[in-house]
């Protein structure tokens, strides 16, 4: 392998991609965009059920409740109560009535207003009713006969909720990686069917400098974006050289598959199905971050698994090189075998 | 312009188009992801909290749990099951209930559930599933709720579905992945393969191979998007009124497919082009999906005159009234964008005829 022709190889790439300024200002905005995306979307979860209350006389067992699930705000007037529902100040409002303790002591049911905005969904308002109910129990000393023994499996992650943002870099992230493998099978592509590369192999350059220049080019571009990204969102704060792993990592499975890909198509748009081919089943991993539990173990038999579990363990809980080793093995196991049939495939088509 | 040339051009791009690769997806992909969305993610994204219950006797309280609205139920055999589940996130609550639980609540015996709680589940979620156990077991056990609850609904405002916040981002998928990119891959290949110069040395005009590239798009558009609206059972009290909001809405995806096939030389180009501007056309789409970003955002985009009226007819039972305003916005677009499609034809000096 000669290192001066890779070298040049790599600068021509690069210096053609940057020469392009169109190429170089849209990667620049794609890059804004995926980071617009990102601030935009909510940086907490709302854990708590805001709840506003109107009672001319406080029953104990609600001016005792303080759970950190319940915002219980006390309003003045019934109208106030109304007012701040329709507003969308609570998700519900709770009237009760003056006589309440009078009707509790006597055995009566007083009645218990509950004020909802139109656009609550039901299973909040059922929740809510299920709520009240349970505090009158309460509030009439009638106990239950259950005894609930609570065990949290898991991170107990209350008041440190992950906000969806977070849960959605691993996608970003893979999204910015992925996309350079079209651009990667694309130029691939177009310089098999152009017969250029046929005409570079006639140089001193052999085919491993070729692949080690188109390698490093497609590993670098894929690579350094998502880097700078995970950078600017301060997903790599916590566990940076576990983060930059995987990445590049994430880089060079990209690669390999632009690799595969490129073996096959003849242009960009020959490329276009090949990399909808790869790309629907590499996203699955992302949704199981996303919607964690929607999807069982198969889904370790996917490469990018590996990648978006330690970047989603690295970034949001922290997790060093002890939690995460055996997914980075696994993805690099993943990238051998992929590389390693992208670059047989290739040699195939330039005999 | 001759329509007899436009005609043959378009029989031939749509004779040619079914061994098009992008031909094939812009009319398949809508269709596979709009099905895998409707029924996959449309549930995914519900924020009922869930309850995973293992029965080791023969409770009737996971029958009351089935039945429950405000909850997501989910039933398992073992305790490790359950476990499992909890510690994936399956489901934000696990009870375990033991044998003989039914009579010894009836008979008011100290009984003991066993819960198993994700860490990740919200405190809210928590709260909900522990106060509707403890609802329910007091209805097994025959205990009389001590109050009366009474629900009024205040304000006008309708809560919207995921499946129906889903529904803006898979029409604009439908309209501008076809719409757009068949005209712009079109001509780009056109271009790329020298075919059009070719074509523009006989009677033919730049302007016929535009037309008929243009309307290939229309037609391939709006017919995603009609196929899209009657999977998604959305088609309204107004169905001629949508058909036209989607016809206005496939002439802008096409002229800005014709615009990019005439301002750009080649396929990679294009792609990249399509990786940032694909963002920011389904922009109005991704505002929809979360209420609290205000609307005025999804305004600046042009998309969003296509996708208003959609909503307002699709989902709120709009008629012209409602939507005329976003409607007249929409075709005086369409009508800026000819104009540009136009000019920018006029510029490419190469194909000036």
């Amino acid at each position: 392998m000669n290192l001066r022709i890779i070298g040049a190889l790599i600068s021509k790439d690069f210096s053609l991609f940057f020469r392009n300024r169109f190429f170089a200002l849209m990667t620049v905005f794609a890059l804004i965009t995926y980071l617009t995306i990102y601030f935009v979307m909510p940086s907490s979860v709302d854990e708590s059920l805001k709840i506003g209350l109107y009672a001319p006389v406080m029953p104990p067992v609600f001016e005792q409740l303080q759970e950190e699930s319940l915002e219980i705000e006390v309003v003045e007037s019934d109208e106030a109560l109304r007012e701040a529902v329709t507003e969308g100040q609570y998700v519900a409002g709770v009237a009760l009535p003056a006589d309440i303790m009078e009707r509790f002591m006597l055995g009566q049911k007083p009645q218990i207003t509950l004020y909802f905005a139109s656009d609550t969904p039901e299973e909040l308002k059922d929740a809510v009713v299920v709520l009240i109910r349970e505090l009158a129990y309460l509030q009439t000393g009638q106990p239950l006969a259950i005894e609930m023994s609570e065990e949290i499996l898991g991170p107990d992650m209350l008041g440190m909720q992950i906000p969806p943002r977070d849960r959605l870099r691993p996608l970003l992230v893979f999204f910015i990686l992925i996309i350079e493998t079209m651009g990667l099978a694309t130029l691939i592509g177009e310089e098999v069917g152009r017969r250029t590369i046929q005409a570079l192999l006639v140089t001193p350059m052999t085919v491993k400098d070729l692949f080690a220049a188109k390698g490093i080019m497609g590993i670098s571009l894929a690579f350094g974006q998502a880097a700078l990204f995970m950078a600017i969102v301060g997903g790599i704060s916590g566990q940076p050289l576990v983060i930059l792993a995987a990445l590049l990592l994430g880089a060079v499975l990209v690669t390999g598959i632009g690799f595969l890909i490129g073996s096959v198509a003849k242009d960009m748009m020959s490329a276009m199905p090949w990399f909808l081919v790869a790309l629907i089943p590499l996203l699955i991993p992302t949704v199981s971050v996303m919607f964690p539990g929607l999807i069982t173990g198969w889904v370790k038999v996917i490469p990018s698994y590996y990648l978006v579990d330690t970047l989603h363990r690295a970034a949001n809980f922290g997790a060093g090189w002890g939690d995460v080793w055996q997914s980075l093995l696994m993805l690099l196991g993943f990238n051998v075998v992929i590389v390693w049939i992208g670059i047989t495939a290739l040699r195939r088509k330039f005999r | 312009m001759s329509l007899k040339r436009v005609g043959i051009l378009l029989g031939k791009d749509f004779l040619q188009g079914p061994k098009n690769y992008i031909f094939v997806m812009a009319v398949v992909l809508p269709v596979v992801i709009s099905l895998v969305i409707s029924l996959v993610f449309g549930t995914l994204f519900s924020e009922k909290p869930k309850l995973g219950v293992m029965d080791e006797g023969s409770s009737q309280l996971v029958t009351m749990i089935r039945e429950l609205p405000s909850v997501v139920t989910k039933e398992y055999g073992t305790v490790s099951e359950i476990k499992q589940a909890v510690e994936s996130g399956a489901v934000d609550m696990g009870i375990v209930l033991p044998e003989d639980f039914d009579n010894s609540v009836i008979q008011g015996e100290e009984t003991q559930i066993t819960a198993y709680i994700w860490g990740e589940s919200l405190a809210k979620d928590r709260t909900i599933l522990g106060v509707t156990i403890a609802n329910l077991v007091r209805e097994l056990a025959g205990q009389e709720a001590p109050v009366e609850i009474e629900a009024i609904t205040l304000g006008d405002e309708v809560s919207i579905p995921w499946n129906d916040r889903l529904l803006p981002l898979i029409v604009l998928m439908a309209v501008f992945l076809g719409g757009l990119l068949l005209p712009a891959t079109s001509v780009v290949n056109e271009k790329e393969n020298k075919t059009l110069e070719a074509l523009v040395i006989t009677p033919t005009t730049i302007g016929d191979v535009f037309v008929a590239k243009g309307l290939l798009g229309i037609i391939l558009s709006l017919f995603a998007g009609i196929v899209i609206l009657i999977l998604n059972q959305a088609f309204g009290a107004q169905p001629m009124l949508l058909v036209l909001v989607l016809a206005l809405g496939a002439i802008m995806a096409a002229e800005i497919g014709l615009l990019l096939g005439a301002l750009l030389k080649d396929w990679t180009t294009l792609f990249t082009v399509w990786k940032l501007g694909g963002i920011l056309l389904f922009a109005p789409a991704i505002v929809y999906l979360f209420p609290q970003i205000p609307e005025w955002v999804a305004k600046v985009f042009p998309t969003y005159y296509v996708i208003q009226p959609i909503i307002e007819i699709s989902q709120r039972g709009a008629g012209w009234p409602d939507i005329a305003v976003n409607v007249l916005i929409l075709a005086a677009l369409d009508l800026v964008l000819i104009a540009v499609v136009i000019l920018a034809l006029k510029r490419t000096k190469q194909y000036a005829v």
